[in-house]
Parts: C-alpha cells; sequence; structure tokens
C-alpha cells in the first residue's frame, strides 16, 4: 500500500507510454506542419512578395517609359516648333523675294511702257511735224499763190522758198525759247 | 489517499456549515492525487497505463491537425480572415522564434518550431476545460519535448561542427583567458548537459502542475464553501465566500491562459536558443 501511494503521488516519474505516445503525436504534427501546412503557407508569402515586387517593377517601367515618350513627344514639339519657325522664316524671305521680283518686273514693265509711250510720242511729233511741214508748205504756197496771184508751179522753187520760210520760223522760235529762259 | 481523494470536497454533502441533520466535515483540498488520473487500461508494465492524459493527448493532436489543416486550405494571393491569421501564426514563429535567436539560417526549423508551439500550446489549453488537466501536467510530455530538444541540438551540432568540435565549442567557450576554462568548463558541461535540458522540461511542467493545482483549489473550497442547507444567515455568508472563490477562480483562469501561452512560447523560444547553439561554431 505504502508503495502504492509513493509511486502514484510521484510526480516527477515519467511515464514510457505517455512518453512514447507524447513522441508518437509530436512526430505526426511535425509531418502534417513540415510536408503540408508550413510550404503552403510560405509559398503564397512568397508568391504574394514577388506579385507585390513586380507590381513595383511593372509600374516603375511604365514610369520609365511614359517619362521617355513624354521626352520623344517634347522634342518632336520642339522639333516642330524649329521647323515651323523656319519655314515662316523662308516663307517671309519668299514673300519679300516675290515683292521685291514683282516690284522689279513692275518698275521694269513700267519703265517699258513709259519708254514706249515715249517713243510714241516723239514719232508722232516727228510725223505731225513733218505732216505739219508740208502741209504748212502747201497751205503757204497756196496761200502765198493767192495772194500773189500767180502760181508758183517750178516745185523746186517753191520748196526752197517753204524752207527758207520755215527756217525763219524756226529761228524766231528758237529766239524766243532763248528769250523766255 | 487515492486518486480520486479530489472528489472527496466536491461531494454533495460535504460543506463548510453542515446542514441539520448533516455531519460537518473537513475540506480537503485537491492533492497531487489528481495527476493521477485513474487508468482505463493498466496493466502495462512499468507504466500507469491509458488514462486521461492520453486522451487529452490525442485531442491536442486532433486539434494542431485540425488548426493546421485549416489554415493551409485554398491559399490565395490575396488572403482572407482565415488565411492572414495563418500566415501571422507562420510570421511569428519565424521572427519571433527563429530569426531572433538562429538568424536566417534557423529558417529550416520553422515547420518544427511551429508544430513543438502548436501541440504545446494544445497540450497546456486542455487544463481549461473544467474537470481536464494540461497535458503537460504530466512530466512524461515535457520531458519528450525536452529529450527530443536535446538529442536535436546533439545530432546538429555534430554534424555542423564535428563531434568533438561541437563539445569543444560549448565547454570551452572560446575567447577567455586559460586559467578561467578550469572554473567555466565544468560549469559550462553541467550547463549545456544537464541543467538545460533538466530546466527545460521542468519550466513546462511545473507552470502547468501549479497553475491547474491553483485552479482546482479555488474550485473545489469554492464549492466545499457554498452551504445552501445550512439556516439561512450562514447560507448568505456562504455565498460571499463562494462568490470570492468564483472571482479568484476566474482571474486565475484569465492568468492560466496567458502562462499556458507564455509558457508554450518560452519553451519554443528556448529550444530555437539551444538549437543556435549548435548551428553555430561559437556562441
Amino acid at each position: 500500500m505504502l508503495v502504492e501511494l509513493a509511486a502514484e503521488t510521484n510526480i516527477l516519474r515519467i511515464d514510457w507510454v505517455k512518453f512514447t505516445f507524447g513522441l508518437i503525436a509530436l512526430a505526426v504534427v511535425y509531418f502534417f506542419v513540415a510536408r503540408k501546412a508550413v510550404p503552403k503557407v510560405m509559398k503564397v508569402l512568397d508568391e504574394r512578395h514577388d506579385a507585390i515586387e513586380g507590381g513595383i517593377e511593372r509600374a516603375q517601367r511604365a514610369e520609365t517609359e511614359a517619362e521617355e515618350i513624354r521626352q520623344q513627344y517634347r522634342e518632336k514639339l520642339e522639333e516642330a516648333h524649329r521647323e515651323y519657325a523656319q519655314e515662316l522664316e523662308k516663307a517671309k524671305e519668299q514673300r519679300a523675294a516675290i515683292i521685291a521680283e514683282a516690284r522689279e518686273e513692275a518698275q521694269v514693265e513700267a519703265r517699258r511702257i513709259v519708254e514706249a509711250a515715249q517713243a510714241q510720242i516723239e514719232a508722232d511729233r516727228q510725223q505731225a511735224f513733218v505732216q505739219l511741214r508740208n502741209e504748212i508748205g502747201s497751205l503757204s504756197t497756196d496761200l502765198a499763190g493767192r495772194i500773189v496771184g500767180e502760181t508758183l508751179e517750178d516745185s523746186a522753187a517753191q520748196n526752197r522758198v517753204v524752207d527758207r520760210f520755215l527756217e525763219e520760223l524756226e529761228q524766231n522760235e528758237s529766239t524766243e525759247q532763248a528769250e523766255v529762259r | 489517499m487515492s486518486a480520486d481523494a479530489r472528489f472527496l470536497a466536491a461531494e454533495p454533502g460535504c460543506h463548510l456549515f453542515p446542514g441539520e441533520g448533516e455531519a460537518g466535515c473537513g475540506f480537503e483540498a485537491p492533492s497531487v492525487g489528481m495527476f493521477s488520473p485513474e487508468p482505463w487500461l493498466g496493466g502495462i508494465p512499468g507504466s500507469d497505463g491509458i488514462d486521461l492524459y492520453l486522451v487529452l493527448l490525442l485531442v491536442a493532436l486532433g486539434a494542431s491537425l485540425l488548426l493546421w489543416s485549416w489554415f493551409s486550405k485554398k491559399l490565395n494571393l490575396v488572403p482572407g480572415r482565415r488565411q492572414g491569421v495563418g500566415e501571422m501564426f507562420v510570421l511569428f514563429i519565424r521572427d519571433q522564434i527563429t530569426r531572433p535567436t538562429m538568424g536566417a539560417k534557423g529558417d529550416k526549423f520553422i515547420p518544427l518550431m511551429t508544430a513543438i508551439f502548436t501541440l504545446i500550446l494544445f497540450m497546456n489549453v486542455s487544463g481549461l476545460i473544467p474537470g481536464m488537466l494540461p497535458v503537460n501536467s504530466d512530466l512524461s510530455f515535457p520531458a519528450m519535448f525536452a529529450l527530443f530538444i536535446f538529442v536535436l541540438t546533439l545530432v546538429v551540432g555534430m554534424r555542423q561542427q564535428g563531434g568533438w568540435g561541437y563539445i569543444r565549442n560549448q565547454i570551452f567557450p572560446p575567447g577567455m583567458p586559460k586559467p578561467i576554462y578550469i572554473l567555466v568548463t565544468p560549469i559550462e558541461a553541467l550547463s549545456v548537459f544537464l541543467i538545460r535540458p533538466l530546466t527545460h522540461a521542468l519550466r513546462l511542467f511545473a507552470t502547468m502542475f501549479a497553475g491547474s493545482l491553483l485552479l482546482a483549489v479555488f474550485a473545489y473550497g469554492g464549492w466545499y464553501m457554498l452551504s445552501l442547507g445550512a439556516e439561512p444567515a450562514l447560507a448568505g455568508l456562504s455565498v460571499l465566500f463562494s462568490g470570492a472563490a468564483l472571482i479568484g477562480y476566474l482571474l486565475f483562469f484569465l492568468f492560466e491562459i496567458l502562462i499556458m501561452l507564455v509558457q508554450a512560447f518560452i519553451f519554443t523560444l528556448l529550444a530555437s536558443l539551444y538549437l543556435n547553439g549548435s548551428l553555430e561554431s561559437a556562441h
């Protein structure tokens, strides 16, 4: 009885059956946790980590890409501005050139017209002068003949008279002009 | 005094103030006998046989397996509440137990530490069921855990550092003046190969043992003091007494939950710490 009591109340005894069953329980839990649970959880944690890292990487890549495109766009815009300015400059030059050319042409044309007009006038004047001279000649002769009552048939003589007359007239005229000046 | 001694105090007729025609009887506090439940299957040589402890062990084992199969089913990249808690559990083992003691090279022990922590926790928590005991209040189980860890530290240490190398690193801590070793070596040898595994087991056992004994005292005492059969004045007083005992019981119940958690954590942390001595050549 005493031995039994001592055995029953010895709290520091180690029972091999309990020990063994405890070890088996630990082994079962360990194999379950180590084979199934923890690797699955770790895998998901790693996957999530990768997904987040990948997301950040993708975002960074997109950002750099956007920055590149923005840069390109800006360059293109600047180029377009530059081209536009060049075109404008060129157009201005062309306009100036066209205007200058047109002006020159106009001037040439004007000069030509003026010259032609002057030549025409000169010719007309000459013609008028010659005609006038002839008419004045014949008129004067007629007049003189009627006044004198005789007809000067001799044309040579007639011409001589007329020429002399005209010369006198011219002389008078030039002296008058000289005097006026 | 048999294992049933603890039930004597709880017998209906035995209260602080005996009623009419009842014989008064003294309070028999719960004794260590409560940790030796009657075996259902005795006769195993050198053993107490199959008793409540092994049933509770089975329950703790089942609970551990259920918990981890629940935590590890249908895992998604975007975690739900259940998965979040499971992940927190694993990360807790990693960031609070293996990483601080062993660093990243201890990551291969995460499953083992998770298993030990979970199993010990459930083996402690079984004591919260009224009338039951923490499985670890029988020294056999903490001793099994501690011995397992001790053997594991030896195996891992000798593999990592060589048979003599491991022992030398343990009992001759490097970086000390030679004469000091006369003092240090026996202490270290005793500490590493005897005291460590012993205290490792005893710490868990003693806290569970004392905690459940304390709870039992409050429960039995409260029941003993409740004397509803006595005359009204005394019955009222007895209600006051057992009310105080109930409050004490509830407070220590909460405290016990904390201790069960903390002891499971400390056991696992120490196991991890001892393993670190095997992984590192010098500590």
